[in-house]
């Protein structure tokens, strides 16, 4: 984000940051100026907190009613000891954080982890980027691309995850039919070993793009068509008009995407678990299926060890998105 | 101010050609290859996002056994249509797909109604607690649901409602508000407070302004908004599974598991299930679509 | 800190409830009408229970028990509240359900040891008719005896049994199926050679269930789960017959992969025709008879003992104790194990009875006989350990490994015999 230094500057001072969004907006080949219209939130003007409950009561209402409790019972649970049928024995203080800790399959799980979340976040984000551009063309059929770009993510996950065990299997998988008329394969795409990620991954990305694209369309949506129009006149390049004004204008829209996605792609179940259902142990499983197999699936069979693990889900998660918030400076960005 | 003229300006020109400007040499060779390209290059990239979903459609449209068969063929080797007819006349399938478009729907209607004057006032407004209430709400999302749903069950029952709608209609909306409010606030921060501040001058109630300047400012914000909140509902699995007793109550997530269990496939019904359910998505997508783009051409800053 | 002590007393409240409950009935079924002396306890009789059962079939299992529901509602006035759970998920709505207190007055599973360990459970003497009792087949209430008691009152049951297919059979010049292990594996060889894509056994390994897969191998070379009481996952019977499969697999006498093949797909192959041979059981039959597209066989499973020995398996109606629920429970097994309930459940889900008088209510049908003679002396897993509960999960997790490349069978089961004893 090469425009990240102006973007401090200019938030730095709300007088600054009106002025280079009117100025921007009318020439934005002005490099810095491109941080154009300024932010409302960067100027916005004090309220009380009485106030402020007052539009914020009913979001805050629901989140403490139907979030917050079960988060607690969650912590709760981390610490209590229980039976394989799920009846609470009593305290267990920080074992299960141990023994989830001590757990010797952990560091697989947590790479596995990492190699989920980064590919797949990464690739989509690169992939909606041009999809979000192609689909703001005009072109005759276009609703209908749009229509169809839906689907993925109309689709019920669980569904689309069996679908795609269809397409894999090393059998009967429509993936290995056609591989077979190149006189290729046949590939045990869900049980080799280094094959699974790769086809799990994919899926992953087929599924988050649509979402991702249409958060950058909106975005696109909503940038001015007359900021292009000045561009033009300056003469600037396609690429730079792209690099210098599209990609800084689309920069809440790539943040919420990127910030959602993280969380989304980490917590992501059903692609994992259905693909994975053959292959024995936790060697190719993310920290959530790796959850959710502590407590119903594996020997350990344990609903404490498997909140333990829940809680460090949140954590990980937390941590991750702070710390991608404060690289991108979202903190500057909007407050 | 000379942003909101232009602003208005732009709104006459709709041509979204401009989103991707050309170089003036190039421009008139492109312009002739472009009314076949672009749909074309549109054809490929819809082809591949539907493929799977072709093989999900093929897969309904052919007996079961078929469906896992080896050797695979990608047409049924047996067309066999009444699948459709079978599932649509189900009385249980109804059931589900029923309670399938309520709870999403009023899900979809609260979230809606709750995060826009939430993103709108953390957009608009400084105040204590503003980030600790923008990150509490993106915190709401990394709960993993089964990690929580003992606790959602608990509360539920505590309060008397397992097997409600209502259960399940408001921990929908509860777990899907974060998406709303982050991607709101995004909108409102994006519109320029000049926008705002001419509405004022004209006499408009702080409400007022919301709903008449800014809330088509943000239509495309709200759309993606609606579209996620909905989908989310409607694919929601482990809380509905926990929730809903009631054959007649489960959502459709919970009730097409029946289709193919551990003694008895019925993929054919499976698949002809899903791409039932993929339908009204498509059409709530299809009707609000437009909306997606051209907040700022709907003219709503005259 | 304060609603976990109410938790305990919560628990301790039930099981008081529970001993009340007992004393007041203990004179008899017919007593509940006698109702005074100390029984101003909480006796309130319920009027609904709640029954979470999981789902075999889409078309048979919920149809089922709506209808036993009404005739519940009807005898006893009575409601009885059904949710039906698929067998994916009905491991985490009982959790969820326990964790609350909230259990259901019954309870439909695949294993019920580790609740009776618990106390949660209502024993035979205390819900189940005595004339239900005598009926059920004795290995049966083997497999659903806890420390002496009964706790464990099965649904149905299934034996698996050798699936071949005459045509490929045919093809191969084999004659008869198997009856030897020897057999067995020239017979597959016999197949391999015919080349193609022609798969001579389907063996599946994968996590899903590949404990019963192995169970009906290591059966028939005389090797058990546990004996006497001790436990023998790693004895040179089991070991030499996970040895065996190994060498299969290494033969390319299997389908791809087996440790990374779930039954399902196992089944599959040979539904397509390209299998062999497979264990399969009376679901498989049934699906195949629908689908008429392979000529098939049923027979005993090859074995290096004097007889062939099979696999069965049950499912169990577990009773919970809930304060006010034991009539109503009782009546609940008193009407499912009528003959025209339990054998219509089990007749339209393709199973097998669990009872004398349901196997010779089923004795007739020609396509069941196979499994109904090899029934009473079935071999069942040993459901009655609570810490089989968790041993399975950890065959199911780690029995694959052993077949795939560099896989070491006696490694496997050493292991999991170490779990097991750290466990007991």
């Amino acid at each position: 984000m090469p425009d990240q230094q102006s973007s401090v500057v200019a938030a730095g001072s709300p007088a600054a940051t009106t002025a280079g969004g009117a100025d921007g907006a009318g020439t934005p080949s002005r490099g810095s100026g491109v941080r154009t219209r300024g932010r409302g939130g960067a100027r916005g003007d004090r309220a009380s907190l009485g106030s402020a409950l007052l539009w914020l009561g009913p979001a805050l209402l629901l989140i403490a009613g139907v979030v917050v409790y079960p988060a607690i019972e969650l912590v709760r649970a981390s610490m209590s000891k229980f039976s394989i049928t799920g009846l609470r024995l009593g305290d267990a203080g920080w074992t299960n954080y141990t023994n989830v800790l001590d757990h010797p399959l952990l560091p697989t799980v947590l790479v596995n982890t990492i190699v989920w979340v980064v590919a797949v976040v990464a690739l989509t984000i690169v992939i909606s980027l041009g999809v979000a551009q192609f689909l703001t063309k005009d072109f005759r059929g276009r609703k209908l691309v749009r229509w169809a770009i839906i689907v993925p993510w109309a689709a019920s996950l669980v569904i689309t995850a069996k679908t795609f065990v269809m397409i894999y299997d090393f059998y009967y998988g429509t993936a290995n039919l056609l591989l077979s008329k190149f006189g290729l394969g046949p590939v045990d795409f869900l049980g080799s070993d280094t094959w699974i990620m790769p086809s799990m991954i994919l899926v992953g990305v087929f599924v988050s793009i649509p979402f991702t694209a249409y958060v950058f369309v909106a975005g696109l949506g909503a940038i001015p068509r007359d900021v292009y129009e000045a561009a033009r006149v300056d003469g600037a390049s396609p690429f730079q008009v792209w690099w210098r004004i599209t990609l800084p204008l689309l920069r809440p829209a790539l943040l919420v995407a990127a910030v959602l996605n993280i969380i989304y792609v980490f917590n992501s179940f059903p692609i994992i678990y259905t693909l994975n259902d053959r292959n024995p142990g936790f060697s190719h499983d993310t920290t959530i299926t790796f959850m959710y197999k502590l407590a119903f699936k594996s020997a350990e069979k344990d609903v404490g060890m498997s909140a333990a693990a829940g809680v460090f889900n949140v954590l990980l998660i937390l941590v991750v998105v702070m710390v991608y918030l404060r690289f991108t400076r979202w903190r500057e960005e909007t407050a | 101010m000379s942003t909101v003229t232009e602003t208005g300006t732009g709104s006459t020109s709709r041509g979204n050609s401009s989103v991707a400007p050309q170089g003036g040499s190039r421009r008139s060779g492109w312009q002739r290859h472009r009314s076949w390209v672009l749909p074309v290059a549109g054809a490929a990239l819809a082809l591949v996002f539907l493929a799977p979903y072709i093989v999900m459609l093929l897969n309904s449209l052919r007996p079961s056994s078929d469906v896992v068969q080896t050797p695979p063929t990608f047409f049924p080797r047996e067309w066999q249509l009444s699948t459709y007819s079978q599932i649509l006349t189900d009385e249980r399938f109804l059931n589900w797909l029923k309670t399938s478009v309520i709870v999403a729907g009023s899900s979809t209607l609260i979230v809606i109604l709750v995060s826009i004057p939430a993103a709108y006032y953390t957009a608009r407004f400084r105040f204590p607690g503003r980030m600790a209430f923008l990150l509490l709400v993106l915190v709401t999302q990394m709960f993993s649901p089964t990690a929580l749903v003992v606790g959602i069950y608990r509360e539920w029952f505590n309060f008397n409602m397992v097997n409600t709608y209502a259960a399940l209609i408001l921990t929908n909306a509860a777990f899907n508000l974060a998406f709303a409010v982050w991607i709101l606030h995004g909108f409102f921060a994006s519109i320029p407070k000049e926008v705002e501040e001419a509405a004022n001058l004209d006499g408009c109630s702080r409400f007022g302004t919301l709903r008449r300047v800014m809330l088509p400012l943000t239509m495309p914000g709200i759309v993606t908004a609606v579209i996620f909140t909905f989908i989310a509902a409607w694919n929601e699995y482990v809380v509905a599974l926990t929730l809903m007793l009631d054959e007649s109550k489960k959502p459709l997530t919970v009730g097409i598991t029946s289709y193919v269990t551990g003694y008895e496939q019925h993929w054919d019904q499976l698949f002809a299930a899903a791409i039932v359910a993929i339908v009204p998505v498509v059409v709530l997508f299809a009707v609000i679509e437009k909306h997606l783009v051209g907040g700022l051409t709907a003219g709503s800053v005259k | 800190m304060t609603s976990r002590h109410m938790g305990a007393v919560r628990v301790a409240a039930v099981a008081l409830a529970g001993g009340l409950a007992l004393a007041a009935c203990s004179g008899g079924s017919g007593a509940g009408s006698a109702g005074g002396g100390g029984a101003s306890d909480s006796g309130q009789k319920v009027k609904k229970i709640k029954l979470v059962a999981a789902e075999y079939s889409k078309d048979h299992t919920a149809a089922f028990w709506k209808q036993f529901a009404d005739k519940y509602k009807a005898k006893t006035g009575t409601e009885l509240e059904v949710q039906v759970v698929s067998w994916d998920s009905i491991d985490q709505t009982s959790s969820t359900m326990i964790q609350n207190n909230n259990a259901p007055d019954i309870l439909n599973l695949n294993a019920y040891a580790s609740y009776a360990k618990d106390g949660l459970l209502y024993n035979a003497d205390e819900v189940l008719p005595a004339s239900a009792k005598s009926d059920i087949l004795d290995a049966f209430v083997k497999s659903g005896t806890y420390q002496d008691k009964l706790y464990g009152f099965p649904d149905l049951s299934s034996a698996r049994a050798f699936f071949y297919n005459k045509a490929i059979f045919k093809k191969a010049g084999i004659a008869a199926p198997p009856k030897t292990w020897d057999e067995f594996e020239a017979d597959a060889k016999k197949i391999k050679s015919l080349g193609g894509d022609t798969i001579p056994y389907a063996l599946p390994l994968g996590p899903e269930e590949s404990q019963g897969e192995f169970s009906m191998w290591l059966f028939n070379n005389s090797g058990d789960w546990k004996k006497d009481g001790k436990w023998t996952i790693n004895s040179p019977e089991n070991t030499e017959a996970l040895t065996f499969l190994k060498k299969l697999t290494d033969e390319k006498l299997t389908q791809n992969n087996p440790g990374k093949t779930n039954r399902a797909d196992a089944f599959n192959l040979f539904k397509s025709g390209k299998v062999g041979m497979v264990v399969g059981f009376s679901p498989l039959a049934g699906q195949l008879d629908e689908e008429k597209k392979v000529d098939y066989g049923v027979a005993p499973m090859p074995t290096k003992m004097s007889e062939p020995q099979t696999f069965g398996v049950t499912d169990y109606l577990m009773a919970f104790k809930k304060p006010g629920n034991q009539e109503a429970v009782k009546a609940f097994y008193d009407l499912y194990y009528q003959k025209d309930q339990v054998n219509q459940f089990i007749k339209a889900e393709g199973f097998l009875p669990v009872t004398k008088s349901g196997i010779e209510f089923f004795k007739d049908d020609p396509k069941l006989k196979v499994y109904l003679d090899t029934l009473p002396n079935a071999h069942l897993t040993p459901t009655d350990d609570p810490t089989w509960d968790k041993v399975k999960l950890a065959v199911q997790q780690n029995l694959g490994g052993a077949v795939g490349s560099g896989g070491d069978p006696k490694k496997v089961l050493d292991d999991l015999q170490k779990q097991a004893e750290s466990g007991s």
